[in-house]
């Protein structure tokens, strides 16, 4: 009996706290200026600068890319850490429950005999997409300048692809699995590349992450800041892709689905 | 500006799918109602002109329903209340106790 009490007195509470809040958040939200002001700083200042120079600098149609890889490619080196640090966390975090016994070969020969979905739309479905969104991610990836996308949408659908082949029951299958320490030292390598890549210009007489200085060969300056955009893309999507398929295997090695 | 009849419907969708899913009484119908959640807020994206953000959205919402999903599947089922679902209960006091 006592516990109803409790629990009205906590429900109160909370209704009272969401009404004061949404209260005061929609007073200060009258401060704010409208979206889409011309009159506001940012939008006087430096967006003129990135709308106006940003496809002379770098060869990208895509401002949001130019501006997410190029112009402010620093905060974007440390989004990418703090991704590979969740990756190591979701490790760490799990790492009391002990793993599963792993199966031999015959016992899941027999445990999975005849095993399918039971529908056959189901079973062409999953196997046929699966190559499509991977193809699908390596055009993400590479048009991320000209279109839609960039670095982190190619990893995420590299890491749906993989899920969506890991829930298809077949004995073929058990064994297209990824160990955990192989993704997570893939994550770690996409981000080392993406650091390498602002520290090679150090070495020939720039600045950190400064793509004037790269050393490759090309006729204009905005073909430089393409190239470096493009070694940026590729280690962010290398580190996403490992950080998700570790976060998956780290929970489906230690879960046993069968009691 | 003033705003949108589509983003005014929009976001009460919104209110009223978060309400649901605190209300709600079984875990795995919160989790498919989260997946409406991020489809809503996915057309709030585009409607505003953040195409990147949307496409990023679409990807996220289904892998984060997926991995829910997942976690809700491997909880032992010897350590909630022995009806074989996992539901939420009012009553604390019928909840089984097992000695960890």
């Amino acid at each position: 009996m006592e516990n109803k009490k409790v629990m009205k007195k906590k429900t109160i509470g909370l209704i009272l706290v969401i009404i004061i809040v949404a209260i005061g958040a929609l007073r200060v939200g009258k401060e704010l200026p409208t979206i889409g002001d011309l009159n506001t700083p940012a939008n006087t200042n430096i967006s003129r600068y990135y709308i106006s120079n940003a496809e002379n600098d770098t060869h990208a149609q895509n401002i949001v890319t130019a501006v997410l890889a190029d112009y402010r490619g620093f905060d974007t080196l440390f989004e990418t850490c703090v991704l590979f640090l969740s990756g190591i966390a979701a490790m760490v975090i799990l790492s009391d429950k002990k793993k599963i016994p792993e199966k031999s070969r015959e016992e899941l020969l027999a445990y999975h005999k005849d095993s399918n979905f039971g529908s056959k739309l189901m079973d062409g479905a999953f196997r046929i997409v699966v190559p499509i969104i991977l193809i699908y991610a390596v055009y993400v990836l590479f048009h991320g300048e000209v279109s839609l996308g960039g670095g982190f949408q190619a990893g995420a659908l590299i890491a749906c692809a993989y899920l969506l082949n890991r829930i298809i029951p077949n004995f073929e299958n058990a064994f297209r699995k990824v160990k955990v320490e192989i993704s997570l030292i893939a994550a770690g390598i996409g981000a080392f590349f993406f650091v390498l890549t602002g520290f090679i210009p150090m070495l020939y007489g720039g600045r950190f992450m400064e793509f004037d200085h790269l050393p490759f060969h090309a006729d204009t300056l905005s073909d430089l800041h393409a190239d470096g955009i493009l070694m940026v893309e590729i280690g962010v999507t290398v580190c996403v892709a490992g950080v998700i398929i570790t976060i998956l295997e780290v929970v489906l090695e230690r879960t046993d689905f069968d009691d | 500006m003033p705003i949108l009849l589509l983003e005014g419907i929009l976001l009460m969708a919104m209110i009223a799918i978060a309400i649901s899913i605190i209300v709600g009484r079984k875990l795995l119908s919160a989790t498919i109602i989260y997946c409406a959640f991020s489809l809503a807020a996915m057309i709030l994206y585009t409607i505003a002109g953040a195409a990147d953000v949307a496409f990023t959205e679409a990807i996220i919402g289904t892998i984060s329903t997926v991995y829910f999903i997942i976690a809700i599947k491997s909880i032992r089922k010897s350590s909630l209340k022995s009806d074989g679902e996992n539901n939420i209960s009012d009553d604390i006091s019928e909840r089984e106790e097992d000695g960890k």
